[in-house]
């Protein structure tokens, strides 16, 4: 797979919390440990530290989070791929850099090197042994993932070669092809088109940043749920023989007809 | 090379530690020696599915401990000796154990049991994260229930996100009459939601609950008949673990012809 420089944002729940889900890639700082492509290279980005107690993104937090992102996201990055770590300024142990390094390396990745603004965790993280650097990483966008400005082009599409199973989110500002079934409990959410070379029993939504032109295609359509742009449509009835099938929006509504009759100059 | 297999399913109540109970008896029945570790700390049950409840001084937890040895916390089975448990506390919760001290446990079972099977709590959490970290393949169980197979569902997804990519389908509590009358999902219905391979299908049968109760799993039972569809499934599903071909049980409704119900009399069954 190929889609280092687009990798989706991809949530699983694996507690029933509702707030499993990252809230919004626009704010100043990351709330929850993240793995981000950038340029044929994997960030993962440590949320910052937070005073209280109570916080959640204690030390612990931080393992049980690094370690489910790294469960969802296994098929989105091959083996072996570097890894830059963002501490930025949270403070950060010998012992917990090797964690995260002995974590990484359960999953077939690699440690390359450690970015913080914090001069302890620069230290901690030489005498481990790992390659550092200390300054605030502008060049990596790491805090302005912005939503991409009106009219920008998609990122190019991703590729999911697996089923999506009940309980993962794929999340992706473009197009998503799963040459797979995407089950019920399963979603894929894509600001471009939503592909599915197998049957689509979960939730789809395409143009989800709202273009109302994208499209949701299956070679079964049977979903929970379907939404184009705005539109919200149920599922459908089940026909007695399942068709490839494709779902657009048209006269303010979601419309599904087989592929075979859809025809590429339909009234928009 | 010992095999170290992990009975899970995400929901509750489907049937994970009689299916765990029996194929571990079963195995050994058949010579193997086998370990049947249960890892649902805090509502342990396994021990009661063996009749082995009485007979239990140490558990997984005080072996961990150094309190006593691994040897000592074993509960060997006195009908079918080539079976052990390790019981798992009662009385401690399920963030009591680690998975390294899992795998430590197993990996130290591994030296004389070449069966290992672990009964898995339900959930995905602590106790599951326990179950599966030792395990090198899995039997997923679920019942045609939509909220089973949808539980299920992701627990196959996890078990791949952790490497356990040699996990096998287990379809229990079949009702075939209800199948046949559209009010119950078919073993195809299931199979086409999982995509995994299917290793057995055990009809809902009485004769379980009664085994359960007992404290003697079913494929104890002397006779055939005592052991029922439901047994004989779950001795097919310890063959076909063993790599032999066999076929699925018939297990269509007695239909009310005479004719069709020759014809399956006649029809070899398995
Ligand atoms: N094939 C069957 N036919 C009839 N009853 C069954 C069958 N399989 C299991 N049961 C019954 O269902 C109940 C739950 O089974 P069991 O304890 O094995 O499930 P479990 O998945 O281990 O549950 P838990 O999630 O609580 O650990 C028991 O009373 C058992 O006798
Ligand atoms: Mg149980």
């Amino acid at each position: 797979m190929n889609s280092d420089s687009s990798l989706p944002s991809l949530s699983t729940s694996s507690s029933p919390a509702p707030d499993e889900q990252m809230p919004s890639d626009e704010g100043r700082d990351v709330p929850q440990v993240r793995l981000k492509g950038e340029g044929g290279r994997l960030l993962l980005l440590l949320p910052p530290e937070l005073d209280t107690p109570s916080a959640p993104n204690t030390w612990t937090e931080v393992c049980r989070q690094l370690q489910q992102r790294l469960m969802a996201g296994e098929r989105f990055w091959q083996p072996h791929t570097p890894v830059h770590l963002m501490t930025r300024d949270r403070l950060l142990d010998g012992r917990q850099l090797q964690t995260i390094a002995d974590t990484l390396t359960d999953a077939q990745l690699i440690l390359k090197r450690v970015y913080t603004n914090r001069r302890q965790t620069a230290v901690a993280a030489t005498m481990a042994g790992f390659s550092v650097e200390q300054q605030p990483i502008a060049q990596l966008s790491v805090t302005q993932s912005n939503p991409p400005p009106e009219g920008k082009a998609l990122v190019e599409p991703l590729y999911i070669q697996s089923t999506v199973r009940s309980g993962v989110e794929i999340r992706h500002p473009g197009t998503v092809v799963v040459l797979g079934d995407v089950n019920p409990g399963g979603s894929i959410v894509a600001e471009g088109d939503v592909l599915v070379w197998g049957t689509l029993r979960g939730l789809a939504q395409a143009g989800s940043a709202g273009n109302g032109l994208c499209l949701i295609m299956a070679l079964r359509l049977e979903p929970t749920q379907i939404r184009i742009a705005d539109f919200v449509a149920r599922a459908p009835e089940a026909p007695a023989q399942y068709q490839p099938e494709v779902a657009y929006v048209s006269e303010g509504g979601i419309r599904i007809v087989r592929a075979a009759d859809f025809s590429r100059d339909r009234p928009i | 090379m010992s095999r170290i297999i992990v009975i899970t399913s995400g929901k509750g109540g489907v049937g994970k530690t009689t299916c765990t109970a029996n194929l571990g008896m079963a195995l050994a029945q058949r010579g193997h020696k086998v370990a049947v570790v249960d890892a649902d700390f805090g509502l342990r049950n396994l021990d009661l599915l063996l009749g082995l409840e009485n007979r239990i001084v140490y558990t997984a937890v005080e072996v961990l401990a150094g309190e006593c040895r691994l040897e000592q916390a074993l509960v060997r089975d006195k009908r079918q000796p080539n079976l052990v448990l390790l019981p798992a506390a009662q009385n401690r919760t399920k963030d009591s154990v680690s998975p390294d001290q899992m795998k430590k446990l197993v990996n130290a079972l591994t030296k004389v049991f070449s069966y290992i099977l672990i009964d898995s709590p339900a959930g995905i959490e602590m106790g599951f994260q326990n179950a599966i970290a030792p395990a090198k393949e899995a039997l997923v169980v679920t019942t045609p229930e939509i909220s089973a197979v949808r539980d299920a569902d992701r627990i196959v997804g996890l078990l791949e996100a952790n490497g356990i990519r040699n996990a096998h389908l287990i379809i229990n509590r079949i009702k075939p009459a209800m199948v046949a009358q559209d009010k119950m999902m078919s073993v195809k219905d299931v199979q086409e939601i999982l995509a995994i391979p299917l290793i057995g299908v055990i009809p809902d049968d009485e004769k379980v609950i009664v085994s359960t109760n007992r404290g003697e799993p079913l494929v104890l039972a002397a006779e055939a008949s005592q052991r029922g569809l439901a047994g004989q499934a779950l001795q097919n599903i310890v063959r076909r673990l063993e790599g032999e071909t066999v076929p699925f049980l018939d297990l269509t409704p007695p239909a009310d012809d005479f004719l069709a119900r020759l014809r399956r009399l006649f029809r070899p069954t398995e």
